[in-house]
């Protein structure tokens, strides 16, 4: 019996904690949040290891585990990361183990569970950005709705059974159209093994049909199954309103995880498959995708100015930021998508950073309303610091990490179309609008609520999360070339698997740009 | 060739973050006399650091274009913004300007801030804004310059909301950072438009592959237009131009030492700064130019009516900076770059200077700005009273001080371009109205009978901390000048030659006239102005000094223009009531409340109830009667014969017809 | 030899349907004699169990028996070992129920015993009588089931109802057969020859066979009966009812039309609409149900329109080559399989919940169970996700063979169909969930947990077990599944 592979313990790790934690006593409330919390550490600390194993100069996928597991229909056991989605993983770790300790204190019924279904619900995310294999990635996806169901409908507030069940409804209702897709590409190319699917389908095209019009119509049927479904989790306006209910009644680590990593799940399916699946399709589709992702930029954050519901307003703004990353996806350009990849992991980030301030607010208050706050600098400088922060990056203040996503996207996307480009950095505007005005409401001014005067400030616990996420908000915004060097061979693979016979291959590499042009200019005396 | 301080150019920023991350983070506990220090220290040794990297730069590597990369920035495909840094003469005049103006704005704040709640917040901030500044007139791409433009803009909304008590304080901040956030929309549109025509953002890189382009005629939009014109978007917001200067009036509910450094030296100047730093792009179009300048010279007059009729000594003057920005942008725009930045950096000395005085005399009065309480301090506070005098004519443009000779380039240069006649006139006669309120305010506030109550408020002089850079300032408002003096006896102008390398290919557009000519014509126009400037002075003393009451009389007798100028000609009503209050009301009423509920969950939770609905009708037909069961399975029976029999049947109706 | 004398191979292959009757037969007889419920228990488990394990004999010697009456194949092997297992989890189950309600447990035993034999008949039979044999056999024993609880008006009802519309549909599977007899001049469905016989008689017969067996397996609009039936019966039953007689059905309609060669592909359109119409009903009704056993009562309806899916498949594919539908028929066995231990177990769960008299079998009285039971809670969560088709469990294992079979006929928009109707199921199975789960328990519901007996936590044990196993390693199974010859009549 060999020992399980890097990515098998990324999935091993949570799950034997789960149900570590299931089956040891359930009495001892320390005891399971330190199994908890140890765990999500030991699971973030081991996905950091991903970085020192994998090389990033070399294309495709690796550290790849690819085992039989149902002779027929041929499902395999298939894992691997490359550029793309290695830092997805680590966000999810990160912000898994962010969670727990969030979670620590605002927890307080059937606690055991709440740790549990929070280690499960990472087992399932981690799963969907590591499985090649379609049977399996579906696997991962479905699995991972219960535990969030959960999240919400138990330990959350207010409607928030509703809100569990929409957003479960909206979900499977695009899912399930996947899994046809899924066994339609089977039942064309053989398998469910994605680079299989990947070379068959590049290496033949005709697979899909027998004449042209046929290969298209169902390339494009194909690429809808997939990306209803990518683009309820994104969720790309109009299919965005389970979202803010979902938000809202959602536990802090309900809203952290949902809004850092499960959202970015529908963009990643996007560059995973969409894109590299389905070429024409997607190119076909792009210019009326981009104008809902233009659409939903500038209407969530339109909605978002006026709710008067401080998390529904970070919800929102979710919206008007994974617009962002969608637009950048389909110019289908390397500036553009790295950015996208990028803008995933920043706003992963910022808006979890966002969610966590706006849950200490409501341990604090336990109400969301920002009528209800105002003055809160005064009693909690720390927490209206932090906020700031955090705001600033979120409304793309350069050297955070808003910025570089948001400024690559829009960066490609102008040039590929200039209307595009400008319709989609009114948002940026808005976003300041939103974001100042809210906490303006929120910290500014005298103390308006006598509750309000009395108010503890961030405690130990929550500066230190806080602080770590500061960091990390920090580090990305000056050090974005960190990430995008080691992305750029994912998106580069990526361009290249839309090619097909008889397209010209991308020009423009994602390498580093040379600057020799710029040696030459600096003989040139700076006198003329 | 050793150039330490130049090889590390990137300390000059960074001693200023260094002292703002210190104060922010520790600052709570730490005693005054410490932040100060910090604060102090990281700014003086900046503006050192700047002096031995400027002496490097002329000496050592004699003005030759020096740029350096320090790390990647941002890198993806073919774009690369690495954070890189530059030298050439105009960084040398902007970095100078803002660590010098800066350093004495520290001094005098320590002073000005002493009792104020949050003093290490204060510094820390200010410090932030110092290392944003550098960075911005540093940065050798639009990418890292855009770093240092919204940073300081960051810094500006902190400094304005620093009484974030008052909710006027955290508004005018708000404001001033959306309004900017809405020039930078256009700045970034055209940086993007730059990248994907000549596939860099460098400045060298990118001018230099910009200067054979083709020049665009008057009404061409060609690349170099637009881009020019979003650029120059930007700059309208940051510099305070119309329409978007809105936001620098409201922004003097920040402590007035702010409003010295940031609203009247240095940040608002960022935008001429950008504008000259893209020279190059401009004088390619004719119609970029032309905006330029028309822009310039109506927010210069239009700004300066305003200040004829305000009452608050800050707003006053934060007008008056509007209106000199807008000098500034008229000589820019009529293709006197060099004049432009000269005025920027005299316009710094004084109106940082009438600044400092003016909070003086707040800190004097006690918190009192409204000038028709003041009146008669020139004697009690007497230093503050010759500073603030020295500015005055300074910017008034009374030879020899500063601003005579940057004013008076600005104008000749317009006065010569082909057309330009109507903007020289505008400019003079802003001239005049400048001069006419600067002396409005200094003889409400120092000269005529007392206004004010002595039992509440004891007029007291500042501390030497405060004085000391008054004092400072006041010579280089005299003296700021005189670089270019040599000019009126046809001499060399200095200045405009030492920044000739940058701006080369801006001169084309003037030299028109022989030298003879020019000079004569320079020594009329100088005239002109002077006699101008005066002509405000006398009207001022004549209606402030000599017949009081009389400005009464004529704010009645014109009952509607001075409401209308009082009230700013109803700008910021009229934004508001257009764009503010329509956008919200569609936010909330349309998009939310329709679209958002009742149209996308009213269409999800419908088919939902279509659901139930259909199965409560499937439900019913569960009569539970055993006889309608039986009749079901008939009926069923049936069904599935048909489509059984279905070609047969499709034959029989073929055949009955 | 003497046609008339079955020699003993004939008898090896008809052992486990002995082994069966034997039991029931046995029972009956020591009745008078023996009270000891658990010793009646006992030697039903046995008798159901010895005739699963002799399904082996018969698999050991495949092959026709009583000349071709009945054939032993993979595909009877497969059914017996089911339905077995499903008759010996019926009565672990019933034990205790049986108790409560204080009913005698020797009838309901024998009587589950013969349904269970007849069924088993159905399974191998090859010609049309003796299928109806078996047919009467495991119909009239469910009859008698369905209104065990004698003194419950309900479940008369039940069985009157379930009588009455039984005859009438027999009705018409009897008239199929004559019509089939008449237009081949066999019942042997194996060896009619289909080139020399009156198409049209022919297609009328089986479709009046269609429709006797579509009431079995409760097909839309042939399902009017289940609802009232299954809730009615005794719980225990109900899941006999759910499981048993459905298989054994789906696999005589399953022989039929994989071996009779489909007249014309119109057989795969009235598979077509049937599946959605019965998808359809049965999620929609399923969906304003507010009593448990009703809303699984519905919830069977729709799964038998995702198999009916794989019907269409078949058909579809059968219409040309009907070793090419091999597959289809593998998803179709495999979804029955899972389906029938979801079932029962979840049947199970709500007869030990419902306590005596089977009161508390509304949605409401289910609200807190997760705390108030987590095990048990669990247990029918898994259960209910197997329905939904959630991964790993059964359930999802069987939804993806049926949809990938039909997509493999190019059934795209009937695959649609139903992925519309798994959102729609996902809705109310969710609900329960929901309910067990995030619902504070009414303060009138909020009861002491029910203890369960040993014999239902094995039958959960089981169900749950095979549910995950399949789920997770439905490899073998599979291969069993998919030999070409698993249907011995098959050209």
């Amino acid at each position: 019996m060999m020992l399980p592979g890097l990515l098998t313990s990324l999935i091993l790790i949570p799950t034997v904690g789960a149900f570590a934690l299931l089956v040891l006593r359930g009495d001892d409330h320390k005891f399971i949040k330190g199994l908890a919390l140890g765990v999500s550490l030991f699971e973030f600390g081991f996905s950091l290891l991903l970085l020192r194993k994998m090389d990033f100069s070399a294309a495709g996928y690796q550290l790849e585990e690819n085992f039989h597991w149902i002779a027929s229909p041929p499902i395999r056991y298939h894992l691997g990361v490359d550029g793309l989605s290695v830092f997805l993983v680590i966000l999810t770790t990160f912000l898994t183990a962010i969670s727990v300790i969030a979670s620590w204190n605002n927890v307080h019924e059937r606690i055991k569970e709440f740790f549990v279904t929070l280690l499960l619900l990472e087992v399932g995310i981690v799963g969907v950005f590591l499985s090649l294999d379609l049977f399996l990635f579906f696997l991962f996806w479905e699995v991972m709705l219960i535990p969030m169901a959960f999240l919400i409908g138990i330990w959350g507030h207010g409607r928030k059974i509703y809100a569990a069940v929409k957003f479960v409804l909206y979900t499977m209702a695009g899912s399930i159209l996947m899994l046809v897709g899924i066994i339609w590409l089977y039942n064309v190319t053989g398998s469910f093994d994605l680079p299989q699917i990947q070379q068959a389908l590049q290496a033949n095209p005709g697979l899909l049909g027998s004449t042209v019009e046929i290969t298209h119509r169902n390339e494009g049927l194909l690429f809808l199954a997939f990306f209803i479904a990518f683009a309820i989790k994104v969720p790309l306006f109009p299919m965005h309103t389970w979202l803010p209910d979902a938000h809202v009644e959602a536990p802090t680590a309900g809203s952290v995880i949902l809004a850092g990593v499960l959202l970015k799940m529908g963009t990643y399916g996007m560059m995973r498959f969409c894109l590299p699946l389905f070429p024409h399709a997607s190119k076909v589709a792009a210019p009326y995708v981009a104008v809902f992702a233009i659409i939903g930029i500038i209407y969530g954050a339109l909605v978002a100015l006026v709710q008067p519901n401080l998390k529904k307003l970070v919800a929102y703004s979710s919206v008007s930021h994974l617009g962002f990353v969608v637009l950048g996806i389909f110019t289908f350009g390397v500036i553009g998508m790295q950015g996208a990849i990028y803008q995933m992991l920043a706003h992963g980030i910022s808006t979890g950073a966002l969610f966590l301030l706006v849950g200490m607010l409501y341990d604090r208050r336990h109400t969301f309303e920002i009528s209800e706050y105002g003055g809160l600098a005064t009693p909690m400088p720390k927490l209206s610091a932090f906020f700031l922060f955090v705001a600033l990056s979120s409304l793309g203040l350069p050297i955070l990490n808003g910025f570089v996503g948001e400024y690559l996207i829009l960066l490609g996307t102008y040039s590929v179309s200039w209307k595009w480009a400008t319709w989609a950095a009114l948002g940026v505007i808005l976003s300041a609008c939103y974001l100042l005005w809210s906490y303006q409401r929120v910290f500014f001014g005298e103390v308006t609520q006598e509750k309000n005067k009395s108010l503890p400030d961030a405690s130990a616990r929550e500066r230190g999360i806080l602080f770590a996420m500061a960091v990390v908000t920090l580090w990305m915004g000056v050090g974005s070339a960190y990430l995008t060097h080691r992305t750029a061979n994912a998106t580069d693979t990526i361009r290249q698997q839309m090619v097909r016979p008889g397209d010209v291959a991308p020009q423009e590499a994602s390498k580093p740009a040379d600057n020799s042009g710029v040696k030459i200019s600096l003989e040139r005396s700076g006198t003329r | 060739m050793q150039t330490p301080i130049l090889d590390l150019l990137w300390i000059i920023p960074a001693l200023p973050l260094l002292g703002a991350a210190i104060n922010g983070l520790f600052g709570k506990g730490l005693p005054n006399k410490i932040v100060n220090t910090v604060a102090l220290g990281a700014t003086g040794l900046s503006f050192l650091a700047a002096l031995e990297a400027v002496r490097e730069f002329i000496y050592i590597r004699n003005q030759e274009f020096f740029r350096k990369e320090f790390f990647d920035w941002i890198v993806a495909g073919s774009f690369r913004a690495g954070f890189d840094l530059q030298m050439d003469q105009l960084t040398v005049v902007m970095v100078l300007v803002v660590t010098g103006v800066g350093f004495l704005i520290h001094i005098y704040s320590t002073g000005y801030m002493a009792h104020e709640g949050g003093y290490y917040r204060f510094f820390s901030y200010l410090n932030l804004f110092m290392f944003f500044m550098l960075i911005l007139v540093l940065g050798a791409n639009y990418v890292v310059l855009f770093v240092g433009w919204e940073g300081v803009g960051l810094a500006s909304y902190l400094l304005i909301g620093f009484y974030f008590l008052r909710k006027s304080a955290s508004d005018a901040g708000k404001k001033a950072f959306i309004v900017n956030r809405i020039g930078d929309f256009g700045f970034m549109l055209g940086m993007f438009l730059l990248f994907r025509t000549f596939h860099t953002l460098d400045f060298h890189e990118l001018f230099a592959k910009a200067e054979p382009w083709a020049r665009e005629g008057w009404g061409v939009f060609g690349t170099l237009t637009v881009a020019s014109l979003l650029l120059f978007m930007g700059a309208c917001g940051k510099s305070a131009q119309l329409p978007l200067y809105v936001w620098l009036p409201d922004a003097m509910e920040g402590p007035t030492p702010v409003s010295a450094l940031i609203h009247a030296a240095t940040m608002v100047t960022a935008g001429v700064y950008v504008v000259a730093r893209s020279s190059i792009l401009f004088t390619h179009s004719e119609t970029a130019m032309v905006v330029v300048a028309i822009v310039g010279c109506a927010t210069a007059f239009f700004a300066a009516t305003i200040g004829l009729v305000q009452t608050d000594i800050k707003r006053v003057l934060a007008y008056s900076t509007v209106s000199q920005l807008g000098y500034m942008f008229l000589g820019c725009g009529v293709g006197a770059f060099g004049a432009g930045i000269f005025h920027l950096m005299t316009h710094a000395f004084f109106k940082a200077l009438l600044f400092l005085a003016a909070g003086s005399v707040i800190h004097a009065m006690g918190g009192e700005q409204d000038m028709r309480h003041m009146g008669g301090l020139s004697k009690k506070i007497k230093v503050t009273y010759w500073t603030m005098l020295t500015a005055t004519l300074a910017i008034a443009g009374f030879p020899p001080l500063a601003g005579f000779f940057s004013k008076d380039q600005i104008l000749g240069a317009a006065y010569q371009i082909p057309g330009g006649h109507p903007l020289y006139v505008v400019g003079l006669l802003t001239a005049l109205l400048t001069s006419f309120y600067m002396f409005r305010l200094i003889f409400l506030t120092f000269h005529g009978k007392q206004r004010y109550d002595e039992h509440h408020v004891h007029v007291h002089e500042s501390p030497g901390n405060m004085l000391g850079p008054l004092v400072v300032l006041a010579v280089l408002s005299v003296i700021g000048g005189w670089m270019a003096a040599p000019s009126f006896w046809s001499g060399p102008d200095h200045f405009a030659n030492f920044l000739a390398p940058v701006f080369s290919s801006a001169h084309e557009t003037e030299g028109a006239l022989s030298e003879a000519a020019a000079h004569q014509l320079e020594l009329i126009l100088a005239g002109v102005a002077v006699a101008a400037a005066l002509i405000g002075f006398f009207t001022a003393f004549w209606l402030y000094l000599r017949q009081s009451g009389k400005p009464e009389q004529i704010a009645k007798s014109l009952k509607g223009v001075y409401t209308t100028l009082y009230n700013k000609y109803y700008v910021d009503e009229v934004y508001g009531a257009v764009i503010v209050k329509p956008l919200l009301a569609l936010s909330t009423n349309v998009l939310w409340k329709v679209v958002d509920v009742q149209m996308i969950d009213g269409t999800v939770n419908g088919i939902a109830d279509g659901a139930t609905a259909t199965g409560d009708v499937t439900r019913r037909t569960q009569s539970g009667n055993t006889r309608s069961y039986a009749v079901w399975v008939v009926v069923g029976a049936l069904t599935v014969l048909i489509i059984i029999f279905w070609p047969a049947i499709k034959a029989l109706a073929g055949g009955a017809q | 030899m003497n046609p008339g004398m079955p020699n003993l191979t004939d008898l090896k292959i008809v052992l486990p349907e002995l082994v069966w009757c034997g039991f029931g037969v046995f029972i009956m007889v020591l009745q008078p004699f023996l009270k000891n419920r658990h010793f009646f228990t006992f030697l039903g488990l046995v008798g159901a169990m010895g005739g699963a394990i002799f399904s082996i004999v018969s698999a050991w010697n495949y092959g026709p028996g009583f000349s071709g009456l009945i054939l032993s194949d993979g595909f009877s092997f497969f059914f017996h070992l089911l339905l077995g297992t499903v008759a010996f989890l019926v009565v672990l189950a019933s034990e205790s129920y049986l108790e409560v309600e204080n009913l005698d447990s020797p009838e309901f035993l024998a009587l589950v015993l013969f349904a269970t034999a007849g069924m088993g008949v159905l399974a191998s039979a090859q010609e049309l009588l003796t299928a109806f044999i078996g047919l009467e056999m495991s119909s009239i024993s469910s009859y008698i089931l369905a209104g065990y609880r004698r003194d419950a008006l309900k479940s008369n009802e039940s069985a009157l109802k379930y009588f009455l519309l039984g005859s009438f549909a027999t009705a018409f599977f009897l008239f199929g057969i004559a019509l089939f007899y008449g237009a081949t001049g066999t019942t042997k469905f194996t060896a009619a020859d289909f080139a020399h016989s009156q198409v049209g008689f022919l297609k009328l017969g089986l479709a009046m066979i269609l429709i006797g067996l579509g009431f079995k397996v409760a097909v839309a609009p042939f399902q009017v009966w289940t609802p009232d039936v299954y809730e009615g019966a005794p719980t225990p039953v109900t899941a006999l009812f759910s499981a048993g007689p459905k298989a054994a059905a789906f696999a005589l309609l399953l022989r039929i039309f994989a071996t009779v060669p489909a007249a014309t592909h119109y057989w795969f359109w009235a598979f077509w609409v049937l599946a959605a119409l019965t998808m359809f009903l049965g999620n929609l009704g399923a969906l304003v149900q507010t009593n448990v056993k009703r809303m699984l009562a519905y919830s069977s309806i729709s799964h038998a329109g995702y198999i009916l899916v794989g019907f269409a498949a078949v058909t579809s594919m059968a219409a040309e080559k009907p070793s090419a539908a091999v597959s289809a028929y593998a998803a179709i066995l495999f979804y029955l399989l899972g389906y029938a231990l979801v079932k029962v177990g979840a049947f199970t769960i709500v007869s030990q919940l419902g306590g005596a008299a089977e009161k508390r079998i509304s949605l409401d009285d289910y609200a807190g169970l997760g705390q108030r039971q987590p095990w048990v809670a669990a247990a029918l969560s898994v259960f209910l996700l197997s329905l939904l088709g959630l991964p790993v469990t059964a359930g999802f294992f069987g939804k993806f063979y049926v949809f990938a079979a039909a997509i493999h006929s190019n059934l795209i928009w009937l695959v649609v169909l139903a992925a519309v109707n798994s959102t729609i199921g996902v809705y109310y199975y969710l609900r329960l969930i929901v309910i067990m789960y995030m619902h504070e328990p009414k303060p009138e519901a909020a009861v002491a947990p029910v203890r369960f007996p040993l014999t239902a936590r094995i039958v959960l044990l089981v169900a749950v077990a095979g549910t995950i196993y399949f789920g997770v390693a439905p490899t073998r199974v599979l291969n069993f599944l998919n030999q070409p010859t698993l249907i011995g009549s098959l050209k």
